[in-house]
């Protein structure tokens, strides 16, 4: 696949978005991924063009950080949080039903292109442990046999809500509103009164902190 | 190691702060850092990832020492000092002590145990300082992390990533000396590897610094890899013989055969770095060298014994009775005069240049009056300094690399560059030169009509304008920079490409100037000459330049000493075939020795004792390296057949050139004029522009093809509304007298009309393959097969 004029035109609109061009590089990955589905050398290298930077400076950042794949992800990227909080609560065992289902293990596609599994570190949605990702969408308090019936959902091409709320697209979707994440489909609701207990309380009786 | 002071700061005592450390009070400019002050006292803090030339980063975290009133240690590579502060080293601190021992610790768990087979064995700070500071025995039992071993950053250098501390040593001297940021640290984690973008290595013209200051093996050459042990080396300082910057550098050979190049501390001159050229190639010094003197005989060069080729060749030159001499200008200082005072004292002539390349008569009156015997102006402190530098008809990158990172140390700091020429390269955008657009050709119009600003920064205090050797190309733009120069007050300084060049006119190797610069047409220079050397007269002043090589088809005999004949852009082979009688002083065979007379080997610079000038007009003296060497200098060869001619011209050791050059000193009396040739006409249609880049084809250069693999690919470059103009996509072929050249073509930021390629590159020498120079109309076709 080769690097469309669409996207092209979207990169040098994201680093213009910023004073130091240098900074848009983030999201410029996000949307070669969005196209790509994966951050190729091509992307790298219009990258890197684009802001007037060397491809190894594009590769040391794209390198850096998990998000950037440099393998294709295939349709749906499924992420399972098994750090200590989600692993305990039953993140484990969603891993280990969910590597069982598709047959593959951390960091593999599925044969056919349509999964991709990883082990994803912290959240930060505690509250609703253990969590689980589909396409960077949250599936709060899931289930080994909940998260099985998410995957059999999309095989069969139903379509898939996040527990907050947004409809599940796919990797390449959510990637576009990483690069250009104001489409108007990033702002789902994101905090619950789960999440404010903590605060409510803290607020009925008067805490504060030390 | 090098330390820039910044004299007022020092000199000034309200900017200096008094630390203690362990227990010794010591007063240092504000802003020194904690590592630098300790090192005024003797006390030696480990380090690895610190180095003075390079912005502090704090990585390794091996520099760990106590500041009195800060809870934790702290890494004294980036802390700057207060005053009244109290540090304790590992000298004096249990917590700086624990704290290295420490990281030491860490830094050793996934370093490899393979001292006894790495290059940096013997001589690694890492090994140094695992001892010093280290622990005597490691804790960790389990498997290191290993990677598949080694991989090409580029082609020249090899990355080891295990043995890789995470310094970024090599990567900060890429992105902040060299301005290549083409090796970066990439993954993350105990993955985190140095790396290159997986389609462009790590091709940068001075890249063989990242390896002498990687602070373990990571880094090593493909050219040295294995070959020895540092503890076998024998190491003498020496100076750099490919171009005019003047390089310090340390020789290292064993069994007489050198082994590698290394840059050496020279604060003044290049001070930590040297380019790739200088470091790698030298593989000429060895291969292919001409052996024995050899003399012709029916049309055949035969192997001839010393004495016998001397003397055939004194008698060749007495029984002429019209001389010409050509010395390349790769010469040393003494060499070159020995040629100067061999000219005038033996053979009696005067037709002598040391130019072997394009050169115009405006350059020997530029040289003349303004170069020739003038002591230091222009230095390289002095560009680090300086407000602006204006470039003209120079690409520093290609043509002088150590004054290009000194301009882009300079420009960081807010030297304003300005260059004058048809292509902003990739050098110029390192320095962030701002362009004065001009075609080749086209100088003298363009300085005449510069913009007020520049003029007005020209006239500040310590503005500096340097003047490559492309200039003598275009007629009329010596003329124009000494005018500007003379209007504006700013220091000029005229950079040639070749490391014997200022040295050769300093030392007289041209018609019409004696030693010192001393014009021969002026009574009292000619006195003052011969009087030393002992002749009763020296000959009326002669040919030099174009005239010179007009003239060589007329006489009877030429001495011509290191040149390569390519290096004209005029057939000078066919004049010299006219030439009866031609004595060739080489260590390599060439175009000259196939019709030379006699062919006499002579030293290379690991042979002999000499001194290079460089740009700055500083002495560059070196030592002789190999002292088994049976080769002798051009000066003593030359000494011989004067003597074998029976007209002495006097000691030829090294010692004694230098001596007498010292004696005669530089020349204090009236100078020739500078030249005032006029703006050129005009031209319509395509420009040629071209220049040598660092790594083409240069014969210097043979044998090394690890560093041949780093050059920049040979392309056309032009500008985007040219090649649209032209119709030039895929590739272009240029059409010159001589022939045609197809390149591909690379759209690059090129003045309007101007088409560059490189002047002697693989795939396109231009004189001899188009028969055409830089400021000539060239036409250019699209499409073309490689």
């Amino acid at each position: 696949m080769a690097i469309s004029e669409t996207t092209r035109t979207g990169l040098r609109e994201i680093a213009d978005r910023y004073p130091s061009a240098r900074s848009a590089l983030l999201p410029m990955l996000h949307l070669v991924q969005s196209e790509e589905n994966e951050i190729t050398v091509e992307g790298i290298n219009v990258c890197a063009e684009v802001l007037g930077i060397t491809p190894a400076e594009v590769t040391a950042v794209a390198s850096f950080y998990t998000m950037y794949k440099r393998r294709p992800v295939g349709k749906h990227h499924i992420g399972i949080c098994t750090n200590t909080l989600c692993g305990l609560l039953g993140g484990d065992a969603v891993w280990d039903a969910l590597s069982a289902e598709l047959g593959v293990g951390p960091n593999e596609p599925t044969p056919d292109g349509e999964f991709f599994l990883e082990r994803i570190e912290c959240q930060a949605a505690c509250t609703h442990a253990p969590v689980m990702t589909v396409d960077w969408e949250f599936m709060d308090d899931v289930t080994p046999r909940g998260a099985c019936e998410v995957i059999e959902k999309l095989r069969r091409g139903e379509t898939v809500r996040s527990t907050r709320g947004p409809v599940i697209r796919d990797f390449d979707a959510t990637e576009h509103t990483l690069a250009f994440p104001l489409d108007g489909l990033a702002d789902a609701p994101s905090v619950d009164s789960k999440m404010l207990a903590g605060l409510t309380i803290a607020k009925q009786r008067g805490m504060k902190a030390p | 190691m090098t330390i820039t002071t910044n004299d007022s700061q020092v000199a000034v005592p309200s900017d200096t702060v008094t630390v203690i450390i362990d227990g010794v009070a010591v007063a240092v400019p504000k802003g020194t850092l904690v590592i630098r002050a300790a090192e005024l006292l003797g006390i030696e803090i480990p380090r690895f990832c610190d180095h003075p030339l390079l912005d502090p980063v704090a990585a390794c975290r091996a520099c760990l020492i106590e500041v009195e009133g800060m809870p934790k240690p702290q890494p004294a590579c980036a802390q700057t000092v207060s005053d009244g502060m109290v540090i304790r080293t590992q000298q004096s601190s249990e917590m700086a002590r624990l704290a290295q021992e420490g990281v030491m610790e860490f830094l050793l768990l996934n370093h490899p145990l393979d001292c006894p087979v790495c290059d940096k064995g013997g001589e690694c700070p890492l090994q140094n300082q695992a001892m010093s500071v280290g622990r005597p025995e490691s804790r960790f039992t389990e498997d290191k992390r290993t990677f598949p071993k080694p991989i090409n950053v580029s082609a020249q250098i090899l990355l080891d990533r295990e043995r890789c501390v995470s310094c970024a040593r090599c990567t900060r001297f890429a992105e902040q000396i060299a301005g290549d940021p083409m090796l970066e640290l990439l993954e993350r984690g105990a993955q985190q590897q140095v790396g290159t973008a997986e389609d462009q290595p790590f091709d940068s013209y001075f890249s063989g610094n990242t390896i002498q200051i990687c602070p373990v093996g990571a880094l090593t050459s493909a050219a040295y890899r294995f070959r020895s042990r540092p503890f076998d080396l024998v190491s003498v300082p020496t100076t750099c013989e490919h171009c005019a910057s003047g390089c310090s550098l340390r020789t290292d050979y064993r069994r007489e055969v050198v082994t590698r190049r290394l840059a050496w501390d020279s604060p003044e001159v290049n001070e930590e770095w040297n380019c790739d050229k200088g470091r790698f190639a030298f593989v000429y010094q060895t291969e292919g060298r001409i052996e024995y003197p050899l003399i012709r005989e029916n049309g055949e060069l035969r192997v001839a014994s010393w004495p016998e080729a001397i003397d055939v060749a004194a008698r060749g030159l007495a029984e002429a009775s019209s001389h010409a001499v050509l010395v390349g200008g790769r010469s040393t200082v003494e060499d070159a005069y020995a040629y100067a005072r061999f000219a005038r004292a033996a053979l009696r002539t005067d037709d002598i240049d040391f130019r072997a390349r394009a050169l115009s008569d405006e350059e020997h009156a530029f040289l003349a009056s303004l170069v020739a015997g003038s002591p230091v102006s222009v230095s390289y402190e002095k560009l680090e300094s300086a407000p602006i530098v204006l470039l003209v008809s120079f690409e520093p990158e290609d043509e002088s690399p150590i004054v290009f990172l000194r301009l882009r140390k300079a420009a960081r700091a807010g030297t304003r560059v300005v260059s004058v020429g048809a292509v902003r390269s990739k050098g110029s955008e390192k320095v962030a030169a701002e362009m004065v657009w001009c075609a080749p050709g086209d100088e003298a119009a363009a300085l005449a009509s510069l913009p007020a600003d520049i003029l007005a920064a020209l006239a500040h205090s310590g503005a500096v304008i340097m003047v490559g050797e492309r200039a003598a190309l275009s007629a009329g733009a010596l003329s124009a920079v000494a005018a500007l120069a003379d209007r504006t007050g700013a220091a000029l300084a005229w950079v040639p490409r070749r490391a014997g060049e200022r040295g050769a006119l300093d030392a007289g190797a041209i018609a019409g100037l004696l030693p010192g610069g001393r014009p021969l047409s002026d009574a009292q220079a000619r006195a003052e000459v011969s009087e030393l050397w002992g002749v009763d007269s020296l000959p009326h002043p002669g040919a030099s330049g174009d005239a010179l090589l007009a003239r060589l088809g007329t006489v009877e005999a030429a001495v011509v000493g290191g040149v390569e004949l390519a290096d004209y852009p005029q057939d000078v082979r066919a004049a010299l075939e006219r030439v009866g009688f031609i004595v060739s002083l080489e260590n390599h065979h060439s175009a000259v020795t196939e019709l030379a007379s006699v062919v006499l080997p002579v030293a290379v610079v690991t042979e002999k004792a000499g001194t290079f000038l460089d740009w700055e007009g500083r002495p560059r003296p070196f030592t002789r390296v190999l002292r088994d060497a049976l080769t002798m200098p051009d000066a003593q060869v030359l000494g011989m057949i004067a003597d074998a001619m029976d007209r002495p011209v006097g000691p030829s050791d090294v010692n004694v050139l230098r001596a007498e050059l010292g004696t005669l000193g530089p020349w204090r009396g009236a100078r020739l004029e500078a030249p005032r040739v006029p703006v050129g006409p005009r031209r319509d249609g395509l420009v040629l522009a071209s220049w040598r880049q660092l790594l083409d084809s240069g014969v210097l250069q043979e044998g090394e093809p690890h560093l041949a693999a780093t050059a920049r690919p040979t392309v056309v470059m032009v500008s985007d509304a040219t090649a649209r103009r032209l119709g030039l996509t895929e590739t272009a072929t240029l059409h010159g007298p001589a022939g045609i050249v197809t390149l591909p073509v690379e759209i690059a930021d090129v003045a309007e009309s101007v088409v560059w390629v490189p002047m002697n590159s693989p795939g396109c020498h231009i004189y001899r393959d188009l028969g055409a120079r830089p400021g000539d109309i060239i036409r250019v076709t699209a499409g073309g097969a490689l």
